[in-house]
């Protein structure tokens, strides 16, 4: 039951996550042959003041299509709608899930009724984490068809990978959400600290010296591009050793912050 | 071989105290409440009574003392105490999303049965619109739904805070008809209540809990035998009062609150018939008793409750 009525709570901003993203990525593909030529033309990306952005310049622009392709996907599918819009629905998703209760006063309710507490947070989590997931995995995946619209191909296995590493990430920044939410009184004070502790990340990010600190380092063109060339397979992703294992510490981050969550939530005392 | 009701108390608290961080809420509860008791939990705001309600499903844990609900430790065995228990917050909490039929549904759901027919009857006494949404409901509406909720679900203990908060006189007088029949039905009920009137009407037993700790029955028994040298006593015009009385307290339609150190029984045959309106003697009424345990307590200015 509490499933289901995260199920209601949440479905229509769901709704709204995924057809966004739908919008943000249509017209990038299926105008690529036209901007692809442009870019070429242009050396505004290659002259940027960034190295990422020179990095990403090059690799949209590179003489093999199919390549720049794939980088192309990589900035506007991961770097931009995953980073962008899959961590603003996690937040916006995570901060209601015990703050909101707590403001309404039906955190008491629930915490009161013959169910753990443990329950509570998974029942309350499963909807939520499904619902920032699907999205990514459904509208990215449906690139391939929206591809074939302009001769171009992309491949399952690497995007289904780029997908899991994306679906890693907001999830990563679902638990701490989920957790901060379950600390924090006020669901203005859960967006506070989590949306500022994002805006740090990227501002880390922004400064080469110091960009290894930065969570979006392990979810940048870095990553996504040599993913989607297939360069980079699920060994690299998850076995130290083998590869960077940039996923697999996402998936250990998820499940710290939610085992933080469940004891704060054990803990808590109204 | 046939099921057997075990005669442990219900409740059963010895020293139980709890601190949230430097402040000391419950200051050593003893207690004991047994199978089929009603119980009212007399107190003023900030005396600890939902903290105690709150630690006895589990929702807080105690500091120190020893406490058990149907003889498990709410610290260990919450859950099977709360599916046994109805528990219904002293803040109204209910889903403002839902529509009244949608969360009656939800909070029924928790557990393994319901009342159908306390729920038939208080739905029809409550007149909820409950196709609305809960958002679109008034206070008093929001703690109907509440009710609800808490009574028509099928367990054996009812731990109510203030459920007669926001309601009206009728309402109120309704719903002391359902508590008296749950506890008729063998249910036992903990009722905390800021309507003094409610307490001393349903509760077989009543507990005061001032500043953390419950007042000693000594204590009240002793207060009570001082109350009763009190009387009121409304006069048809001015008489002299009887040697050593002291007016406590005059009301507004002139009755006299008045104690005095021997029965006035017998001063009072000495007044002429007509003379007075209204006598009242012996009657240690709980307002009167609340007020020289609260009130006439520096301590109960000193409330514990964060």
């Amino acid at each position: 039951m509490i499933a289901r009525k995260t199920f209601r709570e949440v479905w229509l901003m769901t709704l709204v996550y995924a057809l966004m993203m739908v919008i943000l990525q249509v017209p990038v593909i299926l105008m690529w042959p036209e901007l692809y030529d442009d870019l070429k033309k242009s050396a505004l990306l290659r002259n940027a003041g960034f190295d990422f952005l020179q990095r990403i310049g090059a690799g949209v622009t590179d003489h093999q299509e199919t390549i720049a392709y794939r980088n192309w996907i990589a900035v506007m599918l991961f770097l931009r709608s995953v980073n962008l819009l899959g961590i603003a629905a996690s937040v916006l998703l995570g901060t209601a899930l015990f703050a909101r209760e707590r403001e309404t006063q039906t955190l008491e309710f629930l915490l009161t009724r013959p169910v753990s507490r443990g329950a509570v947070l998974w029942q309350k989590s499963w909807p939520v984490i499904l619902c920032v997931v699907c999205p990514i995995f459904v509208v990215n995946t449906s690139a391939i068809l929206w591809s074939w619209q302009i001769e171009m191909d992309l491949p399952l296995a690497p995007l289904t990978l780029a997908n899991l590493h994306g679906s890693l990430f907001v999830l990563a920044i679902l638990a701490m959400t989920t957790f901060v939410s379950v600390k924090c009184r006020v669901q203005a004070h859960v967006a506070f600290w989590v949306g500022g502790i994002v805006v740090l990340q990227l501002g880390l990010y922004l400064i080469p010296r110091v960009r290894r600190f930065s969570l979006f380092r392990l979810s940048d063109f870095d990553w996504y591009g040599p993913i989607l060339a297939g360069n980079i397979g699920l060994p690299e992703m998850f076995v130290p050793g083998i590869g960077p294992a940039h996923s697999l510490w996402l998936l250990l981050a998820t499940l710290v912050f939610y085992g933080l969550a469940w004891r704060a939530l054990r803990n808590l005392e109204l | 071989m046939g099921f057997q009701v075990s005669d442990a108390p219900v409740l059963d608290l010895i020293a139980v105290q709890k601190h949230f961080g430097a402040v000391q809420v419950l200051r050593g509860i003893d207690l004991r409440v047994e199978r089929g008791e009603f119980l009212g939990l007399v107190a003023p705001n900030g005396a600890g009574k939902s903290t105690l309600l709150r630690l006895l499903i589990g929702m807080h844990r105690r500091t120190s003392g020893q406490c058990s609900v149907f003889a498990l430790d709410p610290d260990q065995s919450s859950l099977a105490i709360r599916s046994r228990t109805s528990y219904l917050p002293g803040e109204t909490s209910v889903y403002q999303q839902m529509t009244g039929a949608s969360f009656l549904q939800f909070a029924q759901s928790f557990h393994r049965g319901r009342d159908a027919a306390i729920e038939r009857r208080l739905v029809e006494l409550f007149a909820l619109p409950l196709q609305a949404r809960v958002r679109s409901y008034s206070a008093g509406m929001k703690q109907k739904l509440a009710i609800l909720a808490a009574l028509s679900v099928e367990v054996e203990l009812y731990l109510l805070d203030e459920p007669d908060r926001a309601l009206d006189a009728t309402m109120r007088m309704e719903l002391r008809q359902v508590l008296r029949d749950l506890h008729d039905a063998g249910k036992t009920l903990v009722l905390s209540s800021h309507h003094l009137e409610e307490l001393q009407a349903l509760a077989t037993r009543l507990q005061f809990l001032r500043s953390g700790t419950l007042v000693p029955d000594a204590e009240v028994e002793r207060t009570r035998t001082q109350l009763q040298r009190r009387f009121r006593l409304r006069l048809a015009r001015d008489l002299p009062l009887p040697a050593g009385a002291t007016i406590l307290r005059r009301e507004g339609d002139g009755t006299l609150l008045l104690e005095v150190g021997d029965s006035p029984a017998a001063w009072l045959h000495t007044l002429p018939p007509d003379a007075v309106r209204a006598a009242e003697l012996g009657n240690a009424r709980l307002e009167d008793l609340y007020e020289v345990l609260f009130l006439q307590q520096p301590a109960a200015r000193t409330g514990a409750a964060p």
